[in-house]
């Protein structure tokens, strides 16, 4: 037996549409690559990461599921036991956008009440063919009480920068120091524009 | 006479016979070993799980055999696929070359007609599930780079109708909206026009040419517009694939030409059998993909109840990777010689996808030691992401369950 090599396990699950790049989002935290070649999720995927924050040890078991509707019956099943959820759009389409709230009423049926939620706009590399502008993305989060960010699995934006947040947000929760304030709940990120190093916060180990 | 030469002459005899014996084909598709009746001096040869090999066309031949496109009697093809290649030339030209793009003028529909009759209306709505098929033929088997290459044989008045009527043209992103406006700062307005967005490799081919995934993409939707109460789902990609790939890169240039068709009729009939799986409401029912699942788990739990206790202890449910397998049969799993491989034998079995459950099982038992040894999270990678394997090695094991 492989002996405990990490102090909490945060399950973590992503959804949105299909196509919106869960799956290159998850290749690019996990094995900080990019291709545009994936072929399409079926059911559901499974990654392993671990990082450091507060000097503790956190695996992510992070879950990568089917956007497609005929999946859903798979992939609700997933909801119930995850800590974390990413709600993934695509900045460069109108439909994947609607469709969050459609996304969120599918967490409030099948998640647990407290789970932490995170709403991304990726493909944030291609500016040229933005439909959804970063103010929608905010104002829909705000309206939730949701974090934000927009990403890129492409140009490697805020993708460390989300998880590692999500999992701090879980920590947070987990021991019972809820500082976060209202207020802070939506936290807008314009790095992405900036071109800004990479995200600090935690320290990523690939296992 | 070597193994191989002898294999292929079996494949010969039996497919130049006027009437071809479905039974014995299926046995010789199975397995590939040269049985009794062929060669009767051998009478037990070593049980060598070859299938079909892979010259002549044969495979091409013998899964259209295999899945009932082709009937037994060799006089009858030549009407047969003249009327079915017939059919779907004029299914293509009455369902999927768009209204009105044929060059008459007398076109009384118009794309803001909303009533139930107008042709615009449908073609509005078909295109939802279209851009879903365009997302997933763009991304067909990019390990090979067969799909992203033109086909020696377009459909003509769609490959020079100036991208017209190129399906996937529909589904390009809003013509309306092909300026963004951009606003930095006070008054600094910046307009930048969209490009093209097609990735890279599965750009779109010149004018009078097509591409192979194009071609997919053209069968797939026609058989969602059939099939409108299950319409297109993602992972049909992946079963029509290695079809199509057989077909068109067939030796014999008449089967070549009509790879399309062909491909369109064995697909719909092998769909005909698994399309359970694709169907969410008829996931509980017998035939959908859960009781396919519990098949499986009930098996290895029969075959090898030590592996089948540990990933019950580990809470590592059959779902997590057979939903996969099983929905796509195996396509995802492997490199395509050995999905093809796989798909003789399961093509070949007659109850069909009770050999597909078996190999399933077959891939965890031969993982068996480091199942044993790994934690939760190891074993969700290993089952997740299938080694590479001896494909004989896996179907020996599988045929011997």
């Amino acid at each position: 037996m492989a002996k405990k090599t990490y102090d909490l396990l945060f399950k973590l699950l992503l959804i949105g549409d299909s196509g919106v790049g869960k799956t290159c989002i998850l290749f690019r935290f996990s094995d900080d690559q990019f291709t545009s070649t994936f072929i399409s999720t079926i059911g559901i995927d499974f990654k392993i990461k671990t990082v450091e924050l507060r000097g503790k040890k956190i695996k992510l078991q992070i879950w990568d599921t089917a956007g497609q509707e005929r999946f859903h019956t798979i992939t609700t099943s997933y909801y119930r036991g995850s800590m974390g959820i990413m709600l993934v759009y695509d900045i460069t389409n109108e439909k994947s956008f609607e469709n969050i709230v459609k996304w969120l009423r599918n967490i409030d049926e099948h998640a647990n009440e407290d789970v932490e939620k995170m709403i991304l706009g990726n493909k944030c590399d291609m500016p040229d063919k933005r439909i959804v502008s970063q103010d929608r993305g905010e104002a829909i989060a705000r309206e939730h009480g949701i974090r934000f960010m927009e990403t890129s699995a492409k140009a490697n934006v805020n993708i460390e920068r989300a998880f590692c947040e999500l999992a701090e947000a879980i920590l947070d929760k987990t021991s019972g120091q809820n500082t976060t304030e209202n207020a802070e709940r939506v936290i807008v990120d314009h790095r992405g524009q900036d071109k800004q190093p990479a995200y600090k916060g935690c320290r990523c180990a690939v296992e | 006479m070597s193994l191989y030469k002898a294999r292929v002459k079996a494949f010969e005899d039996l497919l130049g016979n006027d009437e071809i014996s479905l039974e014995k084909l299926r046995k010789l598709c199975f397995n590939g070993s040269m049985i009794m009746w062929v060669l009767s001096l051998i009478s037990c040869l070593q049980f060598s799980f070859a299938g079909i090999p892979d010259t002549n066309g044969f495979r091409s031949l013998c899964w259209k055999l295999l899945l009932g496109y082709l009937t037994p009697k060799r006089a009858e093809w030549s009407v047969l696929l003249k009327t079915k290649r017939d059919l779907y030339r004029q299914l293509i030209n009455e369902m999927v070359i768009p209204p009105c793009s044929n060059n008459d003028n007398q076109c009384s529909d118009h794309p803001l007609s909303d009533g139930p009759e107008s042709a615009w209306s449908t073609f509005f709505k078909d295109n939802e599930f279209l851009l879903q098929i365009d997302k997933d033929v763009r991304r067909l088997c990019p390990d090979i780079s067969f799909f992203q290459q033109a086909t020696e044989f377009p459909n003509l008045d769609i490959a020079n109708s100036k991208g017209v009527r190129r399906l996937h043209t529909r589904v390009m992103p809003s013509i309306l909206s092909s300026a963004n406006v951009e606003r930095k700062g006070l008054g600094l307005t910046k307009i930048s026009l969209l490009t093209k967005r097609a990735p890279e490799n599965y750009e779109a081919m010149e004018e009078g040419q097509e591409a192979h995934w194009e071609v997919v993409q053209r069968i797939l939707f026609l058989y969602a517009k059939l099939n409108p109460g299950q319409g297109y789902v993602q992972g049909m990609n992946e079963i029509i694939g290695p079809i199509y790939y057989i077909f068109a890169s067939d030796p014999i240039v008449d089967y070549r030409e009509f790879a399309e068709a062909d491909c369109f009729f064995c697909f719909t009939a092998l769909m005909s059998e698994i399309r359970d799986f694709f169907i969410k409401t008829l996931d509980e029912s017998e035939g959908g993909i859960k009781q396919k699942m519990t098949k499986l788990s009930i098996l290895l739990k029969e075959k090898d109840l030590e592996v089948w206790n540990r990933l019950r202890d580990q809470e590592l449910y059959p779902q997590y990777y057979s939903f996969r397998w099983l929905t796509l049969m195996l396509s995802q799993e492997f490199p395509l010689p050995d999905v093809c491989r796989i798909w003789d034998s399961v093509f070949a079995d007659e109850n069909r996808f009770k050999f597909l459950v078996d190999v399933c099982c077959a891939m965890i038992i031969l993982l068996r030691e480091q199942i044993l040894e790994n934690d939760f999270a190891s074993n969700m990678k290993l089952l997740q992401n299938f080694p590479e394997i001896d494909i004989n090695v896996l179907l020996t094991k599988a045929a011997a369950l």
